[in-house]
Protein backbone atom coordinates (compact mmCIF):
# COMPACT_ATOMS: atom_id res chain seq x y z
CA UNK A 1 0.00 0.00 0.00
CA UNK A 2 2.65 2.77 1.15
CA UNK A 3 5.06 1.92 -1.77
CA UNK A 4 1.84 2.06 -3.99
CA UNK A 5 1.16 5.76 -2.55
CA UNK A 6 4.89 6.58 -2.93
CA UNK A 7 5.12 5.75 -6.39
CA UNK A 8 2.05 7.97 -7.19
CA UNK A 9 3.30 10.76 -5.46
CA UNK A 10 6.57 10.60 -7.36
CA UNK A 11 4.78 10.20 -10.74
CA UNK A 12 2.62 13.68 -9.56
CA UNK A 13 6.04 15.09 -8.75
CA UNK A 14 7.20 13.94 -11.92
CA UNK A 15 4.45 15.23 -14.13
CA UNK A 16 4.61 18.86 -11.83
CA UNK A 17 8.55 18.70 -12.45
CA UNK A 18 7.57 18.23 -16.53
CA UNK A 19 5.11 21.18 -16.90
CA UNK A 20 7.60 23.43 -14.70
CA UNK A 21 10.48 22.13 -17.26
CA UNK A 22 8.36 22.73 -20.32
CA UNK A 23 7.33 26.40 -18.63
CA UNK A 24 11.14 26.99 -18.39
CA UNK A 25 11.94 25.65 -21.98
CA UNK A 26 9.25 27.77 -23.19
CA UNK A 27 10.74 31.00 -21.49
CA UNK A 28 13.96 30.56 -22.73
CA UNK A 29 13.01 30.06 -26.39
CA UNK A 30 10.48 33.53 -26.07
CA UNK A 31 13.91 35.27 -24.56
CA UNK A 32 16.07 33.98 -27.15
CA UNK A 33 13.78 34.40 -30.18
CA UNK A 34 13.26 38.62 -28.33
CA UNK A 35 17.04 39.00 -28.54
CA UNK A 36 17.36 37.60 -32.08
CA UNK A 37 14.72 40.58 -33.23
CA UNK A 38 16.75 42.95 -31.11
CA UNK A 39 20.41 41.99 -32.62
CA UNK A 40 18.46 41.92 -35.69
CA UNK A 41 17.55 45.67 -35.55
CA UNK A 42 20.62 46.53 -34.02
CA UNK A 43 23.38 45.00 -35.89
CA UNK A 44 22.67 47.21 -39.15
CA UNK A 45 23.19 50.26 -37.20
CA UNK A 46 26.18 48.78 -35.99
CA UNK A 47 27.50 47.74 -39.92
CA UNK A 48 26.97 51.30 -40.71
CA UNK A 49 29.02 53.00 -37.90
CA UNK A 50 31.47 50.39 -38.10
CA UNK A 51 32.08 51.21 -42.37
CA UNK A 52 32.18 54.94 -41.60
CA UNK A 53 35.15 54.41 -38.99
CA UNK A 54 37.09 50.99 -40.66
CA UNK A 55 40.39 51.42 -42.65
CA UNK A 56 39.73 50.11 -46.45
CA UNK A 57 41.24 46.75 -46.04
CA UNK A 58 38.95 45.63 -43.49
CA UNK A 59 36.06 46.33 -45.92
CA UNK A 60 37.24 45.60 -49.52
CA UNK A 61 37.95 42.47 -49.01
CA UNK A 62 36.16 39.26 -49.87
CA UNK A 63 35.33 38.54 -45.97
CA UNK A 64 35.18 41.27 -44.17
CA UNK A 65 35.25 40.44 -40.62
CA UNK A 66 31.98 41.49 -38.52
CA UNK A 67 34.24 43.01 -35.93
CA UNK A 68 35.88 46.67 -36.39
CA UNK A 69 39.66 45.67 -36.22
CA UNK A 70 41.57 48.73 -37.88
CA UNK A 71 39.98 51.52 -36.40
CA UNK A 72 40.09 55.09 -38.23
CA UNK A 73 38.22 58.54 -38.15
CA UNK A 74 40.24 59.43 -41.85
CA UNK A 75 36.50 58.76 -43.56
CA UNK A 76 34.91 61.10 -41.12
CA UNK A 77 37.86 63.82 -40.69
CA UNK A 78 38.25 63.96 -44.92
CA UNK A 79 34.12 64.79 -45.33
CA UNK A 80 34.39 67.12 -42.94
CA UNK A 81 37.67 68.83 -44.03
CA UNK A 82 36.73 68.38 -47.68
CA UNK A 83 34.10 71.23 -47.19
CA UNK A 84 31.47 69.21 -49.34
CA UNK A 85 29.09 68.55 -46.70
CA UNK A 86 28.42 71.98 -45.45
CA UNK A 87 26.16 73.37 -47.87
CA UNK A 88 23.73 70.38 -48.33
CA UNK A 89 23.64 70.64 -44.57
CA UNK A 90 23.07 74.04 -44.35
CA UNK A 91 20.18 73.52 -46.70
CA UNK A 92 18.38 70.86 -45.27
CA UNK A 93 18.36 72.46 -41.45
CA UNK A 94 17.30 75.59 -43.19
CA UNK A 95 14.36 73.99 -45.17
CA UNK A 96 13.58 71.56 -42.76
CA UNK A 97 13.37 74.66 -40.25
CA UNK A 98 10.88 76.52 -42.21
CA UNK A 99 8.95 73.37 -43.39
CA UNK A 100 8.20 72.76 -39.51
CA UNK A 101 7.73 77.04 -38.75
CA UNK A 102 5.11 77.22 -42.15
CA UNK A 103 3.82 73.58 -41.12
CA UNK A 104 2.81 74.92 -37.69
CA UNK A 105 1.58 77.90 -38.84
CA UNK A 106 -0.92 76.70 -41.64
CA UNK A 107 -1.36 73.33 -39.73
CA UNK A 108 -2.37 74.65 -36.39
CA UNK A 109 -5.37 76.99 -37.11
CA UNK A 110 -6.64 74.34 -39.39
CA UNK A 111 -6.65 71.24 -36.94
CA UNK A 112 -8.34 73.59 -34.90
CA UNK A 113 -11.35 73.97 -36.77
CA UNK A 114 -11.44 70.45 -37.65
CA UNK A 115 -11.30 69.11 -34.05
CA UNK A 116 -14.16 71.78 -33.08
CA UNK A 117 -16.32 70.06 -36.50
CA UNK A 118 -19.32 67.53 -35.30
CA UNK A 119 -17.69 64.18 -35.09
CA UNK A 120 -18.89 62.41 -38.16
CA UNK A 121 -17.43 65.34 -40.31
CA UNK A 122 -14.19 65.73 -38.75
CA UNK A 123 -13.30 62.08 -39.27
CA UNK A 124 -14.53 62.61 -42.94
CA UNK A 125 -12.35 66.13 -43.47
CA UNK A 126 -9.76 64.39 -41.62
CA UNK A 127 -9.71 61.34 -43.54
CA UNK A 128 -9.69 63.13 -47.08
CA UNK A 129 -6.54 65.43 -46.07
CA UNK A 130 -4.87 62.59 -44.96
CA UNK A 131 -5.34 60.15 -47.87
CA UNK A 132 -3.82 62.78 -49.95
CA UNK A 133 -1.02 61.26 -48.71
CA UNK A 134 -1.08 57.86 -50.78
CA UNK A 135 -0.74 59.72 -54.34
CA UNK A 136 2.51 58.82 -55.70
CA UNK A 137 4.82 61.01 -55.31
CA UNK A 138 6.57 60.46 -58.41
CA UNK A 139 3.22 61.61 -59.74
CA UNK A 140 3.20 65.07 -58.13
CA UNK A 141 6.78 65.58 -58.13
CA UNK A 142 6.84 65.62 -62.24
CA UNK A 143 3.98 68.82 -62.58
CA UNK A 144 5.52 70.61 -59.42
CA UNK A 145 9.15 70.73 -61.02
CA UNK A 146 7.47 71.49 -64.27
CA UNK A 147 6.02 74.67 -62.55
CA UNK A 148 8.83 75.17 -60.12
CA UNK A 149 10.96 75.69 -63.61
CA UNK A 150 8.89 78.44 -64.99
CA UNK A 151 8.64 80.11 -61.72
CA UNK A 152 12.40 80.19 -61.50
CA UNK A 153 11.67 78.15 -57.86
CA UNK A 154 14.15 74.95 -58.67
CA UNK A 155 16.95 74.64 -56.80
CA UNK A 156 15.62 77.36 -54.13
CA UNK A 157 15.20 76.80 -50.57
CA UNK A 158 11.50 78.16 -50.57
CA UNK A 159 10.34 75.42 -53.67
CA UNK A 160 11.51 72.86 -51.62
CA UNK A 161 10.03 73.84 -48.70
CA UNK A 162 6.52 74.19 -50.20
CA UNK A 163 7.09 70.60 -52.01
CA UNK A 164 7.78 68.92 -48.46
CA UNK A 165 4.68 70.94 -47.20
CA UNK A 166 3.18 68.81 -49.19
CA UNK A 167 3.70 65.44 -47.25
CA UNK A 168 3.88 67.39 -44.08
CA UNK A 169 0.87 69.39 -43.84
CA UNK A 170 -1.44 66.49 -43.91
CA UNK A 171 0.46 64.59 -41.11
CA UNK A 172 0.88 67.40 -39.01
CA UNK A 173 -3.60 68.21 -39.15
CA UNK A 174 -3.74 64.68 -38.30
CA UNK A 175 -1.39 65.22 -35.15
CA UNK A 176 -2.65 68.55 -34.53
CA UNK A 177 -6.65 67.82 -34.53
CA UNK A 178 -5.77 64.92 -31.76
CA UNK A 179 -3.78 67.49 -29.73
CA UNK A 180 -6.80 70.23 -30.36
CA UNK A 181 -9.34 67.16 -29.24
CA UNK A 182 -7.64 66.62 -25.46
CA UNK A 183 -8.49 70.33 -24.65
CA UNK A 184 -11.93 70.63 -23.73
CA UNK A 185 -14.61 73.23 -25.00
CA UNK A 186 -16.12 74.45 -21.66
CA UNK A 187 -12.56 75.89 -20.80
CA UNK A 188 -12.63 78.05 -24.04
CA UNK A 189 -16.68 78.88 -23.08
CA UNK A 190 -15.28 79.50 -19.38
CA UNK A 191 -13.19 82.14 -20.20
CA UNK A 192 -15.59 83.78 -22.98
CA UNK A 193 -17.87 84.27 -19.68
CA UNK A 194 -14.97 85.67 -17.34
CA UNK A 195 -14.77 88.42 -20.00
CA UNK A 196 -12.15 87.27 -22.66
CA UNK A 197 -13.26 87.94 -26.35
CA UNK A 198 -12.56 84.59 -28.84
CA UNK A 199 -8.97 85.42 -29.69
CA UNK A 200 -7.68 85.61 -25.99
CA UNK A 201 -9.25 82.64 -25.10
CA UNK A 202 -7.65 81.21 -28.13
CA UNK A 203 -4.55 82.64 -27.26
CA UNK A 204 -4.39 82.71 -23.38
CA UNK A 205 -6.15 79.72 -22.97
CA UNK A 206 -5.91 77.17 -25.91
CA UNK A 207 -2.45 78.36 -26.78
CA UNK A 208 -0.66 77.41 -24.08
CA UNK A 209 -1.97 74.13 -23.44
CA UNK A 210 -1.29 72.46 -27.10
CA UNK A 211 2.10 73.59 -27.08
CA UNK A 212 3.14 70.03 -26.16
CA UNK A 213 1.72 68.75 -29.06
CA UNK A 214 2.67 71.74 -30.75
CA UNK A 215 6.25 70.61 -29.85
CA UNK A 216 5.58 67.18 -31.19
CA UNK A 217 4.05 68.13 -34.85
CA UNK A 218 6.81 70.10 -35.67
CA UNK A 219 9.83 67.90 -34.58
CA UNK A 220 7.53 65.44 -36.81
CA UNK A 221 7.69 67.86 -39.37
CA UNK A 222 11.59 68.82 -38.84
CA UNK A 223 12.60 64.96 -39.10
CA UNK A 224 10.13 64.23 -42.04
CA UNK A 225 11.84 67.27 -44.21
CA UNK A 226 15.28 65.99 -43.33
CA UNK A 227 14.67 62.78 -44.44
CA UNK A 228 12.57 63.65 -47.60
CA UNK A 229 14.26 62.18 -50.80
CA UNK A 230 11.80 62.27 -53.60
CA UNK A 231 11.10 65.78 -53.76
CA UNK A 232 14.53 66.89 -53.50
CA UNK A 233 16.03 64.44 -56.23
CA UNK A 234 13.23 66.58 -58.72
CA UNK A 235 13.98 69.90 -57.73
CA UNK A 236 17.37 69.83 -56.64
CA UNK A 237 19.77 70.26 -59.10
CA UNK A 238 22.94 72.25 -58.19
CA UNK A 239 22.32 73.04 -54.76
CA UNK A 240 21.06 70.06 -53.00
CA UNK A 241 20.12 68.47 -49.04
CA UNK A 242 22.05 65.93 -47.54
CA UNK A 243 20.13 62.99 -48.47
CA UNK A 244 20.65 63.60 -52.01
CA UNK A 245 24.65 64.40 -51.52
CA UNK A 246 24.56 61.01 -50.01
CA UNK A 247 22.74 59.49 -52.96
CA UNK A 248 25.50 60.82 -55.24
CA UNK A 249 28.02 59.42 -53.33
CA UNK A 250 26.57 56.20 -53.24
CA UNK A 251 25.92 56.48 -56.80
CA UNK A 252 29.83 56.78 -57.08
CA UNK A 253 29.94 54.10 -55.23
CA UNK A 254 32.06 55.44 -52.37
CA UNK A 255 31.47 53.44 -49.29
CA UNK A 256 33.40 55.25 -47.06
CA UNK A 257 31.84 58.91 -47.90
CA UNK A 258 28.21 57.71 -48.28
CA UNK A 259 28.85 56.02 -45.09
CA UNK A 260 30.44 58.62 -42.91
CA UNK A 261 27.61 61.11 -44.45
CA UNK A 262 24.79 58.33 -43.64
CA UNK A 263 26.37 58.41 -40.21
CA UNK A 264 25.60 62.63 -40.35
CA UNK A 265 22.38 61.72 -41.29
CA UNK A 266 21.01 59.79 -38.37
CA UNK A 267 22.80 61.96 -35.84
CA UNK A 268 20.29 64.69 -35.49
CA UNK A 269 17.16 62.40 -35.64
CA UNK A 270 18.87 59.80 -33.31
CA UNK A 271 19.26 62.33 -30.84
CA UNK A 272 15.98 63.91 -31.50
CA UNK A 273 14.29 60.88 -31.19
CA UNK A 274 15.80 59.64 -27.68
CA UNK A 275 15.39 63.41 -26.35
CA UNK A 276 12.19 63.81 -27.19
CA UNK A 277 10.78 60.12 -27.29
CA UNK A 278 7.94 60.79 -24.93
CA UNK A 279 6.29 63.51 -27.17
CA UNK A 280 7.27 61.15 -30.16
CA UNK A 281 5.52 58.57 -29.27
CA UNK A 282 3.52 56.19 -31.84
CA UNK A 283 0.55 57.12 -30.14
CA UNK A 284 -0.22 59.92 -32.61
CA UNK A 285 0.04 56.91 -35.61
CA UNK A 286 -3.01 54.83 -33.58
CA UNK A 287 -5.01 57.61 -32.65
CA UNK A 288 -7.16 58.09 -35.69
CA UNK A 289 -8.70 54.63 -34.36
CA UNK A 290 -9.81 56.52 -31.19
CA UNK A 291 -12.36 58.12 -32.71
CA UNK B 1 -8.89 79.71 -40.60
CA UNK B 2 -9.45 76.47 -42.38
CA UNK B 3 -8.89 78.05 -45.59
CA UNK B 4 -4.99 78.03 -45.91
CA UNK B 5 -4.53 74.10 -45.24
CA UNK B 6 -7.41 73.41 -47.90
CA UNK B 7 -6.17 75.97 -50.27
CA UNK B 8 -2.48 74.60 -49.94
CA UNK B 9 -3.79 70.89 -50.72
CA UNK B 10 -5.75 72.16 -53.32
CA UNK B 11 -3.03 74.16 -55.22
CA UNK B 12 0.24 71.89 -54.00
CA UNK B 13 -1.57 68.57 -54.10
CA UNK B 14 -5.14 67.96 -56.09
CA UNK B 15 -4.03 70.25 -58.65
CA UNK B 16 -0.06 68.37 -59.53
CA UNK B 17 -2.20 65.40 -59.04
CA UNK B 18 -4.90 66.43 -62.32
CA UNK B 19 -2.05 67.92 -63.73
CA UNK B 20 0.03 64.71 -63.99
CA UNK B 21 -3.13 63.03 -65.48
CA UNK B 22 -3.32 65.50 -67.73
CA UNK B 23 0.00 64.83 -68.98
CA UNK B 24 -0.42 61.56 -69.46
CA UNK B 25 -2.78 61.81 -71.76
CA UNK B 26 -1.32 64.69 -73.76
CA UNK B 27 0.62 63.75 -76.72
CA UNK B 28 4.34 64.89 -76.34
CA UNK B 29 4.50 66.34 -79.54
CA UNK B 30 1.78 67.78 -81.09
CA UNK B 31 0.16 68.89 -77.38
CA UNK B 32 -3.37 66.99 -78.65
CA UNK B 33 -5.68 65.83 -75.91
CA UNK B 34 -7.01 63.68 -75.32
CA UNK B 35 -4.59 60.85 -76.95
CA UNK B 36 -3.57 57.19 -75.23
CA UNK B 37 -0.17 57.60 -77.17
CA UNK B 38 2.35 57.62 -73.98
CA UNK B 39 0.29 54.71 -72.96
CA UNK B 40 1.02 52.42 -76.03
CA UNK B 41 4.59 53.95 -75.89
CA UNK B 42 4.99 52.75 -72.12
CA UNK B 43 3.57 49.23 -72.78
CA UNK B 44 5.13 48.65 -75.71
CA UNK B 45 8.54 49.07 -73.70
CA UNK B 46 9.78 45.89 -72.26
CA UNK B 47 11.27 48.24 -69.23
CA UNK B 48 8.05 49.42 -68.28
CA UNK B 49 6.32 45.12 -68.28
CA UNK B 50 9.29 44.57 -65.52
CA UNK B 51 8.97 47.77 -63.64
CA UNK B 52 5.00 46.94 -63.11
CA UNK B 53 6.23 42.56 -62.84
CA UNK B 54 9.28 43.93 -59.78
CA UNK B 55 6.44 46.37 -58.23
CA UNK B 56 3.78 43.90 -58.09
CA UNK B 57 5.83 40.85 -56.65
CA UNK B 58 7.74 43.05 -54.08
CA UNK B 59 4.18 44.46 -52.97
CA UNK B 60 3.30 40.92 -52.35
CA UNK B 61 6.53 39.77 -50.90
CA UNK B 62 7.13 42.75 -48.25
CA UNK B 63 3.55 42.80 -47.81
CA UNK B 64 3.44 39.10 -46.45
CA UNK B 65 7.14 39.43 -44.81
CA UNK B 66 5.98 42.37 -42.89
CA UNK B 67 2.76 41.97 -41.86
CA UNK B 68 3.72 37.63 -40.82
CA UNK B 69 6.59 38.87 -39.13
CA UNK B 70 5.10 41.78 -37.40
CA UNK B 71 2.01 39.51 -36.07
CA UNK B 72 4.48 37.77 -34.68
CA UNK B 73 6.77 40.15 -33.18
CA UNK B 74 3.73 41.79 -31.41
CA UNK B 75 2.32 38.59 -30.12
CA UNK B 76 5.58 37.54 -28.40
CA UNK B 77 6.52 40.97 -27.37
CA UNK B 78 2.55 40.51 -25.09
CA UNK B 79 4.13 38.37 -22.87
CA UNK B 80 6.49 41.19 -21.11
CA UNK B 81 5.46 44.90 -20.50
CA UNK B 82 9.20 45.34 -19.28
CA UNK B 83 10.25 44.11 -22.56
CA UNK B 84 7.83 45.52 -24.68
CA UNK B 85 8.59 49.22 -23.17
CA UNK B 86 12.04 47.78 -24.59
CA UNK B 87 11.30 46.94 -27.88
CA UNK B 88 9.63 50.32 -28.30
CA UNK B 89 12.73 52.17 -27.82
CA UNK B 90 14.22 50.16 -30.05
CA UNK B 91 12.11 50.19 -32.77
CA UNK B 92 12.85 54.15 -32.79
CA UNK B 93 15.71 53.50 -34.41
CA UNK B 94 14.55 51.83 -37.50
CA UNK B 95 11.66 54.09 -38.22
CA UNK B 96 13.89 57.55 -37.40
CA UNK B 97 16.80 56.11 -40.16
CA UNK B 98 16.56 58.39 -43.08
CA UNK B 99 15.00 55.62 -45.62
CA UNK B 100 18.01 56.57 -47.77
CA UNK B 101 20.23 55.58 -45.12
CA UNK B 102 18.75 51.97 -44.59
CA UNK B 103 19.36 51.70 -48.26
CA UNK B 104 23.00 52.84 -47.87
CA UNK B 105 23.16 50.21 -45.14
CA UNK B 106 21.43 47.41 -46.95
CA UNK B 107 24.21 47.80 -49.78
CA UNK B 108 26.57 47.13 -47.54
CA UNK B 109 24.81 44.38 -45.97
CA UNK B 110 23.53 42.88 -49.94
CA UNK B 111 26.89 43.62 -51.53
CA UNK B 112 28.22 40.69 -53.32
CA UNK B 113 31.17 40.84 -50.64
CA UNK B 114 28.55 42.34 -48.04
CA UNK B 115 28.24 40.60 -44.72
CA UNK B 116 24.83 38.94 -45.83
CA UNK B 117 27.15 36.79 -48.05
CA UNK B 118 30.07 36.29 -45.68
CA UNK B 119 27.47 35.01 -42.80
CA UNK B 120 26.15 32.62 -45.10
CA UNK B 121 29.84 31.86 -46.10
CA UNK B 122 30.86 31.06 -41.90
CA UNK B 123 27.77 29.29 -40.91
CA UNK B 124 28.50 27.24 -44.63
CA UNK B 125 25.96 27.66 -46.72
CA UNK B 126 27.31 29.35 -49.49
CA UNK B 127 30.87 28.75 -50.86
CA UNK B 128 30.71 31.43 -53.49
CA UNK B 129 29.33 35.09 -53.18
CA UNK B 130 25.63 35.43 -54.50
CA UNK B 131 25.46 39.11 -56.55
CA UNK B 132 21.89 40.05 -55.17
CA UNK B 133 21.70 42.91 -57.45
CA UNK B 134 22.22 41.20 -60.43
CA UNK B 135 17.89 40.80 -61.08
CA UNK B 136 15.31 38.42 -61.20
CA UNK B 137 13.69 37.54 -58.03
CA UNK B 138 16.96 37.40 -56.06
CA UNK B 139 17.27 41.67 -56.07
CA UNK B 140 13.53 41.99 -55.49
CA UNK B 141 13.66 39.61 -52.51
CA UNK B 142 16.72 41.93 -51.23
CA UNK B 143 14.56 44.93 -51.51
CA UNK B 144 11.75 43.78 -49.62
CA UNK B 145 14.00 42.76 -47.05
CA UNK B 146 15.56 45.72 -46.77
CA UNK B 147 11.86 47.41 -46.57
CA UNK B 148 10.90 44.72 -43.78
CA UNK B 149 13.88 46.43 -42.00
CA UNK B 150 12.92 49.85 -41.82
CA UNK B 151 8.50 49.03 -41.48
CA UNK B 152 8.13 46.00 -39.68
CA UNK B 153 8.86 47.76 -36.22
CA UNK B 154 5.72 50.14 -37.31
CA UNK B 155 3.73 47.28 -38.36
CA UNK B 156 4.51 45.41 -34.80
CA UNK B 157 3.47 48.89 -33.00
CA UNK B 158 0.53 49.40 -34.77
CA UNK B 159 -0.57 45.89 -33.66
CA UNK B 160 0.66 45.67 -30.50
CA UNK B 161 -1.59 48.67 -29.54
CA UNK B 162 -4.55 46.34 -31.06
CA UNK B 163 -3.48 43.26 -29.16
CA UNK B 164 -3.25 46.06 -25.89
CA UNK B 165 -6.90 46.79 -26.72
CA UNK B 166 -8.27 43.07 -25.86
CA UNK B 167 -9.75 43.05 -22.42
CA UNK B 168 -7.97 40.12 -20.58
CA UNK B 169 -11.07 38.34 -18.90
CA UNK B 170 -12.18 37.76 -22.48
CA UNK B 171 -9.31 35.30 -22.86
CA UNK B 172 -10.01 33.90 -19.13
CA UNK B 173 -13.95 33.70 -20.08
CA UNK B 174 -13.35 31.58 -22.77
CA UNK B 175 -10.16 29.53 -21.00
CA UNK B 176 -12.82 28.45 -18.99
CA UNK B 177 -15.13 27.10 -21.46
CA UNK B 178 -11.88 24.93 -22.56
CA UNK B 179 -10.62 26.46 -25.83
CA UNK B 180 -7.38 25.74 -26.67
CA UNK B 181 -4.58 28.25 -27.79
CA UNK B 182 -5.44 27.74 -31.43
CA UNK B 183 -9.12 28.98 -31.05
CA UNK B 184 -7.88 31.92 -28.92
CA UNK B 185 -5.42 32.90 -31.26
CA UNK B 186 -8.20 32.32 -34.64
CA UNK B 187 -11.36 33.55 -32.78
CA UNK B 188 -10.70 36.12 -30.23
CA UNK B 189 -6.95 37.29 -31.27
CA UNK B 190 -7.74 38.13 -35.16
CA UNK B 191 -11.58 39.16 -34.78
CA UNK B 192 -10.39 41.96 -32.15
CA UNK B 193 -6.74 42.96 -33.95
CA UNK B 194 -8.78 43.44 -37.26
CA UNK B 195 -9.16 46.85 -37.70
CA UNK B 196 -5.48 47.83 -36.58
CA UNK B 197 -4.18 44.88 -39.25
CA UNK B 198 -6.21 46.69 -41.62
CA UNK B 199 -5.04 49.83 -40.64
CA UNK B 200 -1.57 48.75 -40.87
CA UNK B 201 -1.72 46.77 -44.02
CA UNK B 202 -3.25 49.48 -46.12
CA UNK B 203 -0.72 52.14 -44.85
CA UNK B 204 2.27 49.28 -46.18
CA UNK B 205 0.82 49.01 -49.42
CA UNK B 206 0.73 52.45 -50.45
CA UNK B 207 4.30 52.59 -49.42
CA UNK B 208 5.39 49.45 -50.81
CA UNK B 209 3.60 50.13 -54.43
CA UNK B 210 5.32 53.73 -54.20
CA UNK B 211 8.54 52.11 -53.19
CA UNK B 212 11.44 55.06 -54.87
CA UNK B 213 14.59 55.25 -52.70
CA UNK B 214 15.39 51.65 -51.73
CA UNK B 215 15.16 50.60 -55.39
CA UNK B 216 17.36 54.08 -56.37
CA UNK B 217 20.10 52.96 -54.07
CA UNK B 218 20.18 48.95 -54.46
CA UNK B 219 18.80 47.67 -57.29
CA UNK B 220 20.31 50.74 -59.56
CA UNK B 221 19.26 51.07 -63.44
CA UNK B 222 18.64 47.14 -63.79
CA UNK B 223 15.72 46.58 -62.14
CA UNK B 224 12.97 49.18 -62.29
CA UNK B 225 10.15 49.95 -59.99
CA UNK B 226 7.21 51.62 -61.25
CA UNK B 227 8.54 54.74 -58.99
CA UNK B 228 11.78 54.38 -60.66
CA UNK B 229 10.59 54.17 -63.88
CA UNK B 230 8.61 57.17 -63.80
CA UNK B 231 11.77 59.30 -62.25
CA UNK B 232 14.13 57.50 -65.19
CA UNK B 233 11.47 58.66 -68.05
CA UNK B 234 11.45 62.26 -67.04
CA UNK B 235 15.30 62.35 -66.11
CA UNK B 236 16.96 60.28 -68.71
CA UNK B 237 14.38 61.02 -71.77
CA UNK B 238 13.13 64.25 -70.27
CA UNK B 239 9.66 62.99 -71.29
CA UNK B 240 7.09 64.27 -69.07
CA UNK B 241 4.05 62.39 -70.86
CA UNK B 242 5.49 58.95 -70.58
CA UNK B 243 6.62 59.56 -67.12
CA UNK B 244 2.82 60.85 -66.11
CA UNK B 245 1.57 57.80 -67.68
CA UNK B 246 3.41 55.47 -65.69
CA UNK B 247 2.93 57.46 -62.43
CA UNK B 248 -1.06 57.71 -63.40
CA UNK B 249 -0.71 53.70 -63.32
CA UNK B 250 0.73 53.06 -60.05
CA UNK B 251 -1.73 55.76 -58.50
CA UNK B 252 -4.99 53.49 -60.40
CA UNK B 253 -2.87 50.46 -58.85
CA UNK B 254 -3.15 52.22 -55.08
CA UNK B 255 -6.54 52.98 -55.43
CA UNK B 256 -7.84 49.65 -56.95
CA UNK B 257 -5.86 48.12 -53.96
CA UNK B 258 -7.15 50.13 -50.94
CA UNK B 259 -10.62 50.56 -52.59
CA UNK B 260 -10.84 46.50 -52.87
CA UNK B 261 -9.82 46.23 -49.37
CA UNK B 262 -11.83 48.46 -47.66
CA UNK B 263 -14.80 47.24 -49.78
CA UNK B 264 -13.94 43.17 -49.33
CA UNK B 265 -13.03 43.83 -45.33
CA UNK B 266 -16.12 46.66 -44.86
CA UNK B 267 -18.59 44.12 -46.54
CA UNK B 268 -17.60 40.86 -44.17
CA UNK B 269 -17.84 43.29 -41.64
CA UNK B 270 -21.07 43.81 -42.38
CA UNK B 271 -21.88 40.34 -42.88
CA UNK B 272 -21.25 39.40 -39.12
Amino acid sequence: MKTAEKTGVVLAEKKVDQKKMRAKVKRVLLFLSIIAIILLILIPIYLLFKISVSAPQDILTQHPPFLIKNFTWKHWLKILSAGQIWNPLWKSVIVASMVALLGIIIAAPGAYVISRLPKKIKYGVLLAIFSTRMFPEVGIALPISVTFIKWGLLDTNLGLVLAHLIRVLPLMAWVLTGTFDTIPRDLEQSAVVDGCNKIQALVKVVLPLSLAGLAAGAILSWLESWNEFTYAIYLCLADTTLPIKTYYYISRGNWFESAAYAVFLTFPVMIITFVLQNYLKSDYLSGALKY
Amino acid sequence: MILPLILFILGFTLLPVLQCIFYSFQDRITEEFPTLANYRLIVGNPKFGDALKNTLIVTAIGLTLEMGGGLLIALLLTVSSKIKGLFRTITMIPMGVPTIVSGVIMLYIFSSNGYFNEFLYRIGVIKLPIDWAQGGIRTLLMVAVADMWKVTPLVVILLLSGLESIPANIYEASAMDGASPYQHFFFITLPLIKPFFTIALILRAIDAFRIFELPMVLAGRNTMFLGTYAYSEYFDYNNIHSSGAASTILLILIAIFVFSYVVTVGAKEGDE
